[in-house]
């Protein structure tokens, strides 16, 4: 630097400090590229990585005849990222509102709310939403299923039902998503305010209207696809479909029993975001497709489910019961082609049921226990001819008040008329309580209690859908010296309507109890069959020869010889027993509420279909203040068989060959 | 002493020779860094990949203009309009300060503009101060012993200019000013009494300024502590570092970095380096750090051939602006210095630098033509020799 116009030391000074201002650099370059990388980085990993999920579509549920009971409609929530919108779309905002449905200014303000100040983030809103273990897995009994003989207090059925607490659950709407879906790293600006990069506009917003919504091209606002279920047919089958709530979590019926199948697996992808928290396509890293829900059939058919919906409108509207109950199923196979309770609900609408009223849910063809009242002496006579201890024909005097048993001397229960000496098949249309009381004697404590086992009774059915009762019967250890006598007319124990409806079709299937079954079929999205349900046996309760036989005597019961002959459909010959059951009101039986039901079968001789009708407390306005089950629910009976033998093309002619048993599970239960 | 090569007789291999070459060389291999790496920034923006690379490819065309015409205007004839140059300059700065004239953008007030035509004036005024500067020193050289003429003058005429820029709140502008300003008066031979309590003076001055605005201190010592504040304060910078770290050695590859997209913001701009730290890797950021040096060591060696005291303290000033930008700019984006906005010379998008830097390129090439005609050719082979 000898020549310049300034001196070397100044020259030198500038230049020495500029190149150890680049050798610095230099050196806090090396530093950050290679030193210190790795500690930088871990910090950022965090940041960037960015988990997304797929819904999957949930599965249709639809009926015998494929018609949808319930399915998942595509629709839209619309987002707004409102850090990204641009002023000259400003115009279109009212159109906006317009297809969103919602007050221009409602929507003016949450576009134009750009910060959020720093608040806590609210952890219920966390824990609302978490997701509900999917603990049943389908085909596998129910827990209560080992609960077998009920030996506890006679307590009134559903004191104790775990499914209603659920359905509290079920009926709180689901906490809206927090207001940054992905994470708490947003941004803050120079002042500290958290920038807002996600709000909510609108859910439930349909595909056409998404598709217009796109159409105006507001930068910043987008739709994420979530499904929605719908029940098409409202209520009907309401109680065996069950429902799904707002954040779709099953809560009831098949919805939450098949929900392994139907709801499908998400997908998801795993990736980096960019500084917005969108997501960078190139960076993916893994990703997963979303596999949608299995459909699942049904054996209900939609058609008989609306026959007896109508029956059991008409009946609520005609007695104004308490509950009542219509199963109709496929005494040849078990199938359930449908079943109706009342009081019901709509699905689409279950979270307007009153909080007081969520009995309604409750699917009490399962749930809820009544004492069977005469249809039970199926179980003793049954008993009694396998056993060849009786036959059709053999007599009994039904005018004793009084008759020695094993010793000790035991009251009859009283008769509605006066009966002398009555044949086996007298005692069965004639519905004699002292009759089927020395029929139950006959056979002995221990054979009776065997029999009403083999029924089915004090065991639950294994319906799927949810909870279960198992009924009240308890073992001879525990009867007291009147059991005996009023056991085997349907006292003194408690079952459940599918119960009944089970054990009344062991004579109509040729002895053998059949599992209670609905769904038909699983198959997947292109409708290839995964998993199809067949006829399950659980075990031969009585011989072939003697379900004849007791569906021969069953078949005078509706005839003007028995005690239902309003239950006989001309030209067919129909099965099946009255029952008018005392209700326990405080404790004692009482004369004014009765459970009045009629559970039959036919063609007699060549069973097609199983028909329970039974109506829970009808006496106010039944036909003489007392709801007998021949005038209350016989009618009904009828009524139903009359459509179902057109709709189903019953034929009233000779028996068919008995298929066999395809699944046999002798002794599980 | 090496011999000279066979070509260097040639006139062609002579202008390679020359550091002024030299520093033009540099500063096109940075325009094309800066290019290529601005096509990769901006993608992700909204405005499309190719908007920022057509603006920046016709800015570097009015620039390359601009120094060409700067190039061959006689810079002693300019000399005599040299306080018009200065007074122009203070009067555009305060022009900008008016509040309907200037344009302000994100707080600051800074352009000057019609239409879409925006100019950072401070960005010119830097220029305007080096000229004025240099011809007051020059003319007052026998003086420069005095206070008055050799300190106190020239200190109130930068002291105007840094002022005016401060009131922009435009911090980096003003502090390069003071410091380019400064460096001439140290070269011109103030006196060290003079310098050093008035460099005290105005890093007092300058705590002052950051204690008494809010927010500024903290702003000002964020950088102090990354971690700590990198989601607030210092987020920018926090993200910047990031990249250098993501780059590694190697690079990610040119269009894998991906803390420009929306991670870092200004990325096309003020923190471009990190986005080369981050594609490209430390080879090339210690190569733009390496191409910079070169800058100024080229310019020291041209500044041997200044015919007189004038034209070398207005090349100085040019080489200073260069390289003192650069290093700020490479102080803030690697976290030594406070951040502050200052583009990255020859690469950062943006219109008004770009033309700053044609114009000092142009002084550069300019004083290359002249200065050889006067000289000896013992000076220019002398020259050749150290490159040697």
């Amino acid at each position: 630097m000898s020549k310049g116009f300034a001196s070397s030391y100044r020259t030198g000074l500038i230049a020495f400090s500029l190149l150890a201002s680049f050798a610095g650099v230099g050196g806090r370059l090396v530093w950050l590229h290679v030193i210190a990388r790795d500690e930088l980085l871990r910090s950022v990993a965090k940041v960037r990585s960015r988990f997304d999920a797929e819904t999957a579509r949930r599965g249709d549920i639809v009926d015998a005849r494929d018609r949808i009971l319930a399915t998942s409609r595509s629709l839209f929530v619309v987002n707004v990222d409102p850090s990204w919108l641009r002023e000259k779309d400003e115009t279109k905002w009212s159109q906006l509102a317009a297809l969103l449905g919602r007050p221009l200014p409602e929507v003016r303000k949450i576009l134009t709310t750009k910060f959020r100040e720093p608040a806590p983030a609210n952890p219920a809103a966390a824990a609302s939403t978490a997701a509900r273990p999917a603990d049943l897995v389908f085909n596998l009994p129910p827990s209560t299923a080992a609960a077998g003989v009920a030996t506890g207090s006679p307590e009134p059925a559903g004191a104790v039902d775990p499914t209603l607490a659920e359905l509290d659950a079920a009926n709180r709407e689901p906490a809206d998503e927090p207001a940054d879906d992905t994470g708490d790293e947003a941004t803050p600006d120079q002042t500290g305010r958290i920038p807002i990069q996600w709000a909510k506009l609108a859910d439930d917003i349909p595909e056409s209207v998404m598709s217009e919504i796109d159409r105006l091209g507001i930068r910043g606002v987008y739709g994420t696809r979530s499904y929605r279920r719908t029940y098409p047919h409202n209520q009907l089958a309401a109680h065996i479909v069950g429902f799904v709530n707002k954040a779709q979590h099953p809560i009831a019926g098949l919805e939450r029993y098949a929900d392994f199948y139907l709801r499908g697996h998400d997908g998801w992808r795993e990736g980096e975001r960019d500084g917005r928290s969108r997501e960078l396509a190139q960076f993916r890293t893994r990703e997963v497709p979303p596999a949608d829900g299995y459909n699942v059939k049904l054996s209900i058919n939609a058609n008989v489910q609306d026959i007896i919906e109508q029956e059991l409108a008409a009946i609520v509207e005609r007695y104004q019961p308490l509950k009542a109950t219509i199963i109709v199923s496929d005494p040849r196979d078990g199938f359930v082609l449908g079943l109706a309770n009342y009081p019901t609900f709509n699905p689409n609408d279950y979270n307007k049921v009153p909080r007081d009223e969520m009995s309604r849910f409750k699917n009490i063809a399962v749930t809820d226990i009544y004492d069977p009242g005469s249809v039970f002496k199926i179980v003793p006579a049954s008993g009694a001819l396998e056993d060849g201890l009786v036959t059709p024909d053999t007599v009994f005097d039904c005018s004793l008040e009084k008759i020695e048993y094993q010793g000790l001397t035991r009251k009859l229960p009283a008769e509605d008329h006066h009966f002398g000496n009555l044949t086996v098949a007298e005692i069965i249309a004639h519905s004699s309580n002292r009759g089927a009381a020395q029929l139950a004697m006959r056979l002995g404590d221990e054979r009776f209690f065997a029999y009403a086992r083999a029924f089915g009774f004090g065991q639950v059915t294994g319906l799927p859908g949810g909870y279960e009762e198992a009924g009240i019967m308890r073992p001879p250890a525990k009867w007291d010296s009147l059991t005996i006598t009023r056991m085997p007319m349907g006292q003194g124990l408690s079952v459940t309507p599918m119960q009944m409806h089970q054990a009344m079709s062991v004579i109509a299937s040729g002895g053998l109890l059949l599992r209670p079954q609905v769904v038909r079929r699983i198959s997947d999205v292109s409708n290839e069959m995964v998993s199809d349900f067949y006829r399950v046996a659980v075990r031969r309760v009585v011989s072939e020869r003697t379900a004849r036989t007791m569906a021969r005597l069953l078949a005078r019961v509706a005839t003007k010889d028995g005690t239902a002959p309003e239950a006989a459909i001309p030209g067919y010959e129909v099965a099946g027993k009255t029952g008018t059951a005392q209700k326990y009101i405080d404790g004692k039986p009482s004369t004014t509420h009765h459970v009045a039901s009629f559970i039959g079968f036919f063609p007699a001789s060549n069973p097609q279909v199983a028909i329970s009708v039974i109506v829970d407390d009808a006496d106010a306005h039944a036909p003489g203040g007392i709801a007998y089950g021949a005038k209350v629910a016989a009618p009904s009976f009828k009524h139903i068989g009359e459509q179902l033998i057109t709709y189903l093309d019953i034929k009233a002619g000779a028996p068919a060959p008995a298929g066999p048993a395809l699944v046999w599970e002798g002794g599980r239960r | 002493m090496a011999t000279l090569p066979p070509a260097a007789d040639s006139a062609r291999a002579r202008f390679l020779l020359n550091p002024a070459a030299v520093i033009v060389v540099c500063a096109i291999a940075l325009a094309i860094l800066g290019l290529t790496i601005l096509f990769s920034a901006s993608a992700s923006f909204s405005d499309g990949a190719y908007f920022y690379l057509c603006k920046q490819l016709a800015g570097l065309v009015a620039a390359t203009v601009l120094c060409f015409v700067v190039s061959r205007i006689n810079l002693d004839y300019a000399r005599n309009y040299a306080w018009w140059i200065g007074g122009a300059s203070l009067f555009l700065l305060a022009l900008v300060l008016v509040p309907h004239v200037g344009i302000s953008v994100n707080g600051s007030r800074r352009w000057l503009g019609v239409g879409s035509v925006r100019m950072q004036v401070s960005e010119f005024a830097k220029l305007g101060l080096v000229f004025c500067l240099a011809h007051y020193l020059a003319v007052n050289q026998t003086h420069i012993g005095e206070f008055k003429r050799g300190f106190a003058l020239p200190a109130a005429l930068i002291a105007a200019f840094g002022g005016l820029v401060l009131k922009e709140t435009d911090m980096g502008t003003a502090a390069l000013m003071v410091v380019v300003g400064f460096g001439l008066l140290f070269l011109a031979g103030a006196r060290w009494r003079y310098v050093l309590p008035s460099i005290a003076g105005v890093i007092g001055i300058f705590a002052v300024v950051v204690v008494l605005i809010p927010n500024r201190l903290q702003r000002f010592t964020a950088f102090l502590d990354v971690e700590g504040n990198k989601s607030g304060r210092t987020y920018q910078l926090y993200q910047a570092l990031v990249a250098f770290a993501a780059g590694g050695t190697n690079g990610a590859g040119l269009g894998q970095g991906r803390q420009q997209l929306n991670y870092l913001p200004e990325a096309h701009t003020d923190f471009i380096f990190s986005v080369i730290g981050e594609e490209l890797g430390l080879w090339f950021t210690l190569g733009v750090v390496a191409i910079f040096t070169i800058i100024f060591i080229a310019g020291l060696i041209h500044l041997r051939r200044a015919p007189n005291l004038f034209h070398f303290l207005l090349v100085a000033g040019c080489v200073l602006l260069i390289c003192l930008q650069a290093i700020i700019n490479l102080g803030v984006t690697t976290g030594l210095l406070p951040t502050k906005g200052m583009s990255l010379p020859f690469i950062s998008a943006g219109l008004s630098n770009l033309m700053l830097m044609g114009l000092l390129l142009g002084v550069i090439l300019n004083t290359q033509r002249t200065w050889g005609r006067a000289r000896l050719p013992g000076r220019a082979r002398a020259m050749q020799e150290v490159l040697a």
